[in-house]
């Protein structure tokens, strides 16, 4: 190719002029990264001699012979939100109100996180770095880790789930709000300006009208990621489904944990479609 | 005739280092139709900018109608911002919203924050509202989506937004330039009409010297930031024309419509002529 630039005087592009790997480059990269690969497994000691497929086999089995008396109460002190749908319910709405108090602390803070709305001012533009560092740090520590401490703090059970998961929205929902703020038309917002508004008064009529579809997509978009992350919290002392999952598990109780995995596919998958289904008709 | 707008000495320096102004001193009087005119990047849009200060100058002083513009501000420099109209080249409009809302967005200046949530707009606004809708011809369009419109449509609609506020100057930042020759003319023809009707002060900025010479009382021409040229449409000539845009350039220019009895151009003949095929 390098040949038709050459042959008529013209500049060669730079992707023809020069293979960034030559030959010994080349080699010295596959065999690095084979070198790194074998340390890898050396290191993490992979053993599979003591693999018993026999056992896991009947096990497997024991997953789908499901033990139908988790639907029902098993004595008369048990009520509904003692069976696996009233715990898999519960876990659908301990999802929901950590979004609802995650927006309602990430949609003020998102204004701040912008930078078009805070830019201008040292005073302003030092608050938008601070915000947008602590949605950087908020999300960085995984949700489970989240709900470990707050389960320290609040004791096991649906609060530690639910503020857990609550901050950890606050880090992706911020991000994501801030972001929609910083992607809309600046055009509206200087005309509005000039007409003498507020400050407040041009985020109300020309930035909340640009950001209302986006806000609603990605709120839908957490709520049904939100409603997925719910039943693992309860592992970590977070509530819900997931701690019945727990002790199922813990008492080689397979047959239960089976039908408790079973129903949290198809919840999931459900808030999948749906989320999906309402997002596309926003957008 | 008094002075509405006066600018002594303005300098604005943006941060990268970039004049954009380089020393303005400029009188407006009332009622004039000033037209702004020079190369991209010579400082018109900054100019027009710094007038109601969404560009903050670096020095200088602007005085409108007796009041010191660069000292003002919070409330006293939206009070200034609210007898000011303008409209933009991307017009500007809040997409998602009807071409009502829009127009009443105009009023924001008028309404305290909190009545902008809490209460619905007044009965004065929204006849205020419809009269400045059917200025512009477009009163039948209240209720659509403002990206709905055409591209003079919604000019238009910017029009009556910045009429709402009932402003006594009204800056136009290249207001036709998105807009096809013929639609250039109609948007022209408002703010004339606004000029000459209601003694609006009118400063525009246009790229077509035919238009300016077409619509203007008085033509301001800046290069590299300073005023090159101030004076009546009709004194600028080849050379002048020359001077302002540079050697090389060639006057375009934008006609009304053509009628269809008037013989065409030689160039628009060949255009025009069925047997002409394009050239790879």
């Amino acid at each position: 190719m390098a040949e038709y630039f050459i042959a008529r005087g013209l500049p060669v592009p730079p992707e023809l002029s020069n293979d960034p790997l030559t030959r010994w480059r080349r080699w010295l990269a596959i065999a690095l990264t084979m070198l790194v690969f074998y340390i890898g497994l050396r290191i993490t000691s992979i053993d599979l001699s003591y693999a018993n497929p026999e056992y896991a086999g009947r096990q497997i089995a024991q997953l789908f012979n499901w033990d139908l008396t988790l639907l029902t109460p098993q004595n008369e002190f048990e009520t509904f939100w003692d069976t696996a749908e009233g715990k898999m319910v519960e876990t659908i709405f301990l999802g929901l109100v950590a979004t609802v108090f995650s927006i309602i602390v990430a949609i003020p803070l998102s204004f701040l996180g912008a930078r078009n709305i805070m830019a201008g001012h040292p005073v302003t533009s030092t608050i938008y770095a601070a915000v947008r560092l602590l949605f950087t740090v908020i999300r960085s520590i995984d949700v489970l880790i989240v709900v470990i401490v707050f389960s320290i703090l609040f004791g096991i059970g649906s609060a530690a789930g639910v503020i857990g998961l609550a901050f950890h929205n606050v880090g992706v929902l911020g991000k994501l709000y801030s972001e929609a703020i910083e992607g809309i038309d600046a055009g509206p917002l200087e005309a509005i300006t000039a007409t003498g508004a507020t400050r407040f008064q041009v985020v109300w009529t020309a930035v909340i009208p640009q950001i209302f579809n986006p806000f609603i997509s990605f709120t839908i978009y957490r709520f049904d990621a939100n409603v997925r992350l719910a039943p693992i919290l309860g592992y970590v002392g977070g509530g819900g489904i997931g701690i019945m999952l727990f002790q199922n598990i813990q008492l080689f109780h397979y047959g239960g944990a089976g039908l408790i995995i079973f129903m949290i596919v198809v919840t999931v998958a459900a808030m999948d479609f749906a989320s999906a289904q309402v997002r596309k008709r926003l957008v | 005739m008094t002075a509405i707008l006066s600018i002594t000495a303005l300098v604005k320096t943006y941060p990268s280092g970039t004049k954009a102004l380089n020393g303005i001193d400029l009188e407006v009087k009332r009622g004039e139709f000033v037209v702004l005119i020079g190369l991209s990047g010579s400082g018109k849009s900054t100019l027009l900018r710094c007038i109601n200060r969404l560009v903050e100058p670096t020095s200088g002083r602007i005085v409108f109608d007796g009041t010191d513009v660069t000292a003002a501000s919070g409330a006293e420099l939206r009070r200034i911002r609210r007898r000011i109209g303008m409209i933009f080249q991307q017009f500007n409009l809040v997409k998602r919203v009807s071409v009502f809302g829009n127009v009443l967005a105009g009023r924001l200046g008028y309404r305290s924050g909190w009545r902008t949530i809490v209460s619905r707009p007044s009965r004065d606004d929204v006849a205020l509202a419809f009269e400045n809708l059917g200025r512009v011809g477009i009163v039948d369009k209240a209720y659509a989506r403002a990206d709905a419109l055409s591209g003079g449509q919604q000019q238009r609609v910017g029009i009556a937004r910045a009429l709402m506020q009932q402003p006594e100057l009204m800056l136009a930042d290249e207001p036709v330039a998105s807009l096809d020759p013929a639609t250039s003319h109609s948007v022209m023809k408002y703010l004339e009409e606004i000029n000459k009707k209601d003694g609006i002060t009118v400063i525009c900025s246009l790229h077509f010297l035919s238009l300016a010479r077409r619509y203007g009382t008085r033509v301001i021409a800046l290069k590299g930031g300073a005023i090159e040229f101030d004076g009546r449409p009709a004194e600028i000539d080849e050379r002048r024309f020359k001077e302002i845009y540079g050697e090389d350039a060639v006057e375009v220019e934008i006609g009304p419509g053509r009628t269809r009895d008037e013989p065409l151009t030689e160039a628009e003949a060949v255009l025009r002529s069925p047997d002409l095929t394009p050239e790879r």
